[in-house]
Parts: structure tokens; C-alpha cells; sequence
């Protein structure tokens, strides 16, 4: 009798088994005409990325970062800067196809929440005891941040930098944890840690013009699925993504 | 038996000999020389001194009463005293931030004491010896056991108070043993990493240790960083070729089982 039991239910077992195996491969088969991209985008596209295409595999860092990655044979499929300088570099060394830019941004600067030292505008971090956090040169974010700064007469705001980040979410969680008082990132990060920070603007003519580009990597298995990502950045779908996180539309 | 020998050697060699083996030694030494390299060199020196300082000067005691002391709760102080050798240093990074960040735990008090540690190179001496100082003390207390009691006792019946005896009788006892468990405290600190870019940041000269100065020079210029590298090759290799001699003078009982390699 126990016996029977236990048969019966080792079938039962195999059978659910075997159909959850079945389902899956279904699953698989279903989207093989797509395959799983890897994707090497700035990590500013963090949270943006997986809500325009949740399957591809990602990561994300300095856009520097990621290029030395692909110029050291990583393997990418497509790479997503926050500048068109470095899609470009590579593109030379014909490492990737054309870049395209499908999106822009700004930068803005992130504070306490509450503004507890009372800074209004981007002069008030000249005072003393203010600390300051930036992206390294090299980083695009870093770049735009001096020139910002030079812009604006305040290079020394460089040197002032208690920390010098390898991305701009570096800069941005050094903020949020409240080690910083002020750190330079691009709007849309400060849009996801709404509420935890103060964000405070810059003036409109020092505003670099911050162009972000994409290009499939050349060595990708999947390079035709890689060039095709590459153009789905600029359909409407993906653009609104983009919109919603608050980057701003590619200027003419 | 031997093939899985040599592409066991073979794997954990190759990277080290890739280092060497793709820039001409006379360029590792030229990069060397410049100021990202040396200012790194410096940061990481200064704040491993003061780090290891702090661990030989409270890890000592700590040690040797955990070995010669027995109480309730003792083995338990033994796991606290050699879990953050197992914790990811990204843990540690963020407990570190929780603990003496500007809204950490002790944070408004070290606050009204007007410290504030994040981000300053206070921060990456905290976290150095936060790292390493596990592989110390866990060898310190293997060393302080292993002396024999006898002697203590010796020493104590014929006059020395306990302090005598600690300095005259113990720490000369023990002091190979001691040397080794630093050597290897130093090396795991040399190459902290994790946890000093999340508490203390990267700047050069201040916070920007070696393995930091690598990490940023990867995406600048890949020969620096692989200079930097083959520097921080020598120097491990040089501390561990001195901690096999100083363990094979010891003529007490051997305490490799105590030993750890160094980890990111």
C-alpha cells in the first residue's frame, strides 16, 4: 500500500517535472530569434536600461571604464556611453559600428536633504568645510564637471574635491549617505534618490552639452541583434522610457 | 595526479606572469615613477603603518588573553574577532559607513567631537586595519597557546609580575610567530580595496591607495596600472617568502594552520 503511494507519487513527481522542462524550453525556443545581448551602458543608465529591455544582461560603470573593458577584449555586444568621445575612440580603432546618440542630459548638483548648510547655488561650495565629491577626469561625468566649473570660474572647486568617484552613482550614494555635502551628477540620477537628496540647478549657460551615444561592439556573436539594439534606443518606446526617467531629448 | 598539479600551478602562475609578460620591465619601472604611481605608493605606506600599528598595539592583548584566558563566551569573542576576515569587503565597507559614517551610529558623536571620518585618509586607516587585523590576532592567539605554560609559570614563581613575564617571557617566545601573523595582516591591508572606495573614497594623495590608483588607471592607461600591479606582485611575494623563512626558524610547533592567504 505505502509502496503504491510512493509510486504514485514519484510519477506525479516526473510528470510535473518533465512538463515545467518542456515549458521552459518552449520558453527558450520562443525567443531564440532574440538573443541575450550584453550590454556595457554608463552608469547613469542604470535604472533606465532594464525598464527599456529587462532581458538583456548588463553592466554598468564609468563609460571609461567600459571602454578600456572592450579595448581589453571583453566581450560586449553593445556599449552605451555618456559622451560621444569615447564611442568615437573606439569606432577608430574599429572596435564598434557608428555611434548613434539617442539621448542628452544635464547636470545638476545634489545636496543634503533639508540643505542643512544652506547652499543656494553653485558659489556657496566655495565655502570652507564644504565637502565636495566629483567623477574623476576621464569619467564623462567628470569631464563635464570641469567644465562646468571652468566655465563658470570655479576650477578650483576641483582641487577642493574630497573624493574623486570612478562613476557618477559613486558620487551620487557618496551624497546620499551624507559623507559629502555636495556632489556633481547628471539630473536624472538625482530623480532616483528623490526625497533622500536636495537638487540644486546650474546656471543654464554653463551647461555642457551632454550628448549620450551607442554603438554595437564589432567582435559581438550577435552583431546584427547588437546593431538592432542599438537602433531600438530611438524608437518611440524606448524614447519615452528615457523621457519618463527625465533625460531630455536628443537636441537638433 | 600530476596533470591536475600542473594546470593548478599553471592557472594560479599565469595571470602573475601575464603582469610581467606584457609591458618591457624597463617601461614598468619608467611608469613607476610617475606621480599617481608614487603618491599611491605613499598613501599606501603612511596608512598601512598607522593601521598596522593599531593592530599589533590592540591586537596583542586581545590575543593573549583570548589564549590564555578561559570564561564563558570566549569562543564566541573568537568568532567576532575573526569575522570580518570572512566578510565580503563590500560588507565591510557598508558596515563601516553604518558604524562611523557622518549618520552612522557613532556618527554624532564623533560629530560633536567635530570628526568626521568619511572620506578623510583616517578612513582608509580605519578600514585597513578593520580588514586585516583578523589574520593578526587569530595568529597571535595560535602563537600565545602555543608557549608552554611551564614557563609562564616559571617566570611568575621566581618574582615577575605578569607584566614582566609578558615582555621578558611570552613576547620573546612568540615573536616569529607574532612577525608572521603582521606579515600576512599587512599584506591583507596593503591590497584592501572594497571597503576603502566605499568609506574613504579616491582621491589622489590623500585616499587613493595602490590597488585604488590600479582600479582608476585601468580605464586611463592600462600600463600604469599594470606597473602598479607587478609592484604590488613583488612586495606580496616578498612579505610571503619572508613569513615561510621566519615560520621555518620557529622550533615550536608549527602554526601554518592557522595561516590565511591574503584576499582582495
Amino acid at each position: 500500500m505505502r509502496l503504491r503511494v510512493l509510486g504514485a507519487a514519484l510519477a506525479a513527481t516526473l510528470v510535473i517535472a518533465s512538463s515545467l522542462l518542456a515549458a521552459a524550453a518552449f520558453a527558450g525556443a520562443s525567443h531564440k530569434q532574440r538573443p541575450r545581448l550584453t550590454v556595457f551602458a554608463a552608469a547613469s543608465l542604470t535604472n533606465v536600461f532594464p525598464q527599456i529591455d529587462s532581458r538583456a544582461r548588463y553592466s554598468f560603470g564609468g563609460s571609461n571604464m567600459l571602454a578600456a573593458q572592450i579595448e581589453q577584449g571583453l566581450p560586449a555586444d553593445v556599449f552605451a556611453s555618456a559622451n560621444t568621445g569615447l564611442p568615437w575612440q573606439l569606432r577608430r580603432k574599429g572596435l564598434v559600428t557608428r555611434p548613434v546618440v539617442f539621448t542628452s542630459n544635464k547636470l545638476v548638483i545634489v545636496i543634503a536633504h533639508g540643505n542643512p548648510l544652506h547652499l543656494h547655488n553653485v558659489h556657496d561650495l566655495e565655502r570652507q568645510g564644504i565637502k565636495i565629491v566629483m567623477a574623476a577626469a576621464g569619467v564623462p561625468v567628470g569631464d563635464y564637471t570641469r567644465k562646468v566649473l571652468k566655465r563658470l570660474g570655479l576650477s578650483d572647486l576641483v582641487d577642493k574635491a574630497v573624493s574623486q568617484e570612478t562613476d557618477v552613482r559613486e558620487v551620487l550614494s557618496k551624497v546620499v549617505l551624507g559623507e559629502a555635502d555636495a556632489g556633481f551628477v547628471y539630473a536624472t540620477d538625482a530623480k532616483t534618490v528623490k526625497g533622500t537628496v536636495g537638487v540644486m540647478g546650474l546656471p543654464k549657460s554653463a551647461q555642457p552639452r551632454v550628448l549620450y551615444a551607442a554603438a554595437a561592439v564589432k567582435s559581438s556573436k550577435h552583431l546584427r541583434a547588437a546593431k538592432a539594439w542599438v537602433q531600438r534606443l530611438l524608437t518611440k518606446r524606448a524614447q519615452t522610457k528615457l523621457r519618463a526617467a527625465g533625460f531630455l531629448p536628443i537636441p537638433r | 595526479m600530476f596533470a591536475a598539479t600542473a594546470v593548478a600551478l599553471a592557472f594560479l602562475l599565469l595571470p602573475i606572469v601575464a603582469i610581467f609578460a606584457r609591458v618591457s620591465p624597463g617601461e614598468l619601472v619608467a611608469q613607476l615613477s610617475r606621480s599617481v604611481v608614487t603618491d599611491a605608493l605613499v598613501v599606501s605606506l603612511k596608512t598601512s603603518a598607522i593601521a598596522q600599528a593599531l593592530v599589533l598595539l590592540l591586537g596583542t592583548p586581545t590575543a593573549y588573553l583570548l589564549a590564555t584566558r578561559r570564561f564563558r563566551g570566549r569562543s564566541f569573542m573568537v568568532v567576532l574577532v575573526e569575522l570580518p576576515l570572512v566578510l565580503p569587503p563590500a560588507v565591510a565597507g557598508i558596515g563601516l559607513i553604518a558604524a562611523f559614517g557622518r549618520f552612522g551610529l557613532l556618527g554624532e558623536q564623533l560629530n560633536a567631537f567635530g570628526i568626521q571620518l568619511g572620506l578623510t585618509q583616517a578612513a582608509v586607516v580605519i578600514a585597513v586595519a578593520y580588514v586585516s587585523s583578523p589574520l593578526y590576532i587569530r595568529q597571535a592567539i595560535a602563537t600565545f597557546e602555543g608557549i608552554d605554560p611551564n614557563l609562564v609559570a616559571a617566570s611568575r614563581t621566581l618574582g615577575a609580575g605578569p607584566a614582566r613575564t609578558f615582555f621578558r617571557v611570552v613576547l620573546p617566545l612568540s615573536r616569529r610567530g607574532l612577525a608572521a601573523g603582521e606579515a600576512l595582516a599587512f599584506a591583507r591591508g596593503l591590497g584592501e580595496f572594497g571597503a576603502t572606495i566605499m568609506f574613504a573614497g579616491s582621491l589622489q594623495g590623500v585616499t587613493q591607495t595602490l590597488p585604488l590608483a590600479i582600479y582608476q588607471e585601468f580605464n586611463a592607461d592600462f600600463t600604469t596600472a599594470l606597473a602598479m600591479s607587478a609592484l604590488l606582485v613583488v612586495v606580496s611575494g616578498a612579505l610571503l617568502v619572508a613569513l615561510r623563512l621566519t615560520l621555518q626558524w620557529q622550533p615550536s610547533k608549527p602554526t601554518s594552520r592557522f595561516l590565511f592567504a591574503p584576499s582582495r
